[in-house]
């Protein structure tokens, strides 16, 4: 399939910016609660397999802040019911049940900003033309 | 402490599945994913896959911006900018990087974004 549009050349995804009101608080959720891997170069970074996530403050650019109620980011973890009960216990909110779709199951919740993430573990094979 | 094992996906909810699926597929370029569910467009960056699903009521745009790389900043930007896509501000140069921000046509957050500077330089 050939590419149309404006041929831009998109190359990879970079990283993707989480905005926050707290960077420090922010960090201590991805880094410490999360326990995901921090960047050796930054603070304020911290990876989740190959995708970099980027703490920012839209206020120090003179942007305004506004949590994230899309755009969820998904967490794949061995067992969501499991993650779930241990975020919980660290006093993490979660919105509503956790679904089974038929392929997967997935579990929304917010950063401390209020930011929308996922837990997410497919359990279904990825023959054929299922959903993620 | 939770086993966090990667990133599966980052799902962005839009108003209009066939526009959003035109705009990260042609208008970007991004490779669509021929194996995914018609109601869950996705799209690979590579690194990344976008996964799209429609939802009309109570939508609010992605304030996460993906941060998609290309090679340069400024010419991406000027041919997006020829088809229609509206950007947020000038592009920044943050002194290792340069930055523009933009938005899908429901406004999810976006940027174009190439780091010039070796990583810890």
């Amino acid at each position: 399939m050939r590419w149309s549009g404006a041929d831009v050349q998109i190359e990879k995804t970079d990283f993707v910016a989480i905005p926050s009101q707290d960077a420090e608080r922010a960090a201590a959720f991805y880094g410490e609660t999360l326990g995901l891997r921090s960047d050796e170069h930054s603070q304020y970074e911290f990876w989740a397999g190959d995708i970099c996530l980027g703490i920012w403050e839209p206020a120090k650019m003179g942007m305004e802040f506004q949590p994230s109620k899309n755009g969820h980011v998904a967490f794949h973890v061995p067992d969501v019911a499991a993650a779930r009960e241990e975020l919980e216990g660290k006093g993490v909110t979660f919105n509503g049940e956790t679904f089974d779709t038929g392929v997967c199951h997935m579990a929304l919740f917010e950063d401390p900003d209020g930011n929308d993430l996922m837990l997410h573990n497919r359990y279904a094979p990825y023959s054929g033309d299922s959903a993620a | 402490m939770i086993d966090v094992e990667r990133t599966d996906f980052v799902s962005v909810i839009v108003r209009d599945l066939e526009r959003a699926k035109t705009f990260y597929g042609e208008t970007l370029g991004i490779q669509p994913n021929t194996k995914a569910h018609a109601s869950y467009p996705e799209f690979e960056t590579g690194n990344l896959t976008i996964s799209l699903r429609a939802e009309a009521d109570h939508f609010t745009p992605s304030r996460t911006a993906i941060a998609l790389r290309v090679p340069d900043v400024d010419a991406a930007r000027t041919k997006l900018e020829s088809v229609g896509v509206a950007f947020a501000g000038e592009t920044f140069d943050t002194g290792v990087c340069h930055v523009a921000f933009f938005g899908d046509p429901d406004g999810n957050a976006l940027m174009l974004h190439n780091r010039y500077a070796l990583v810890g330089g």
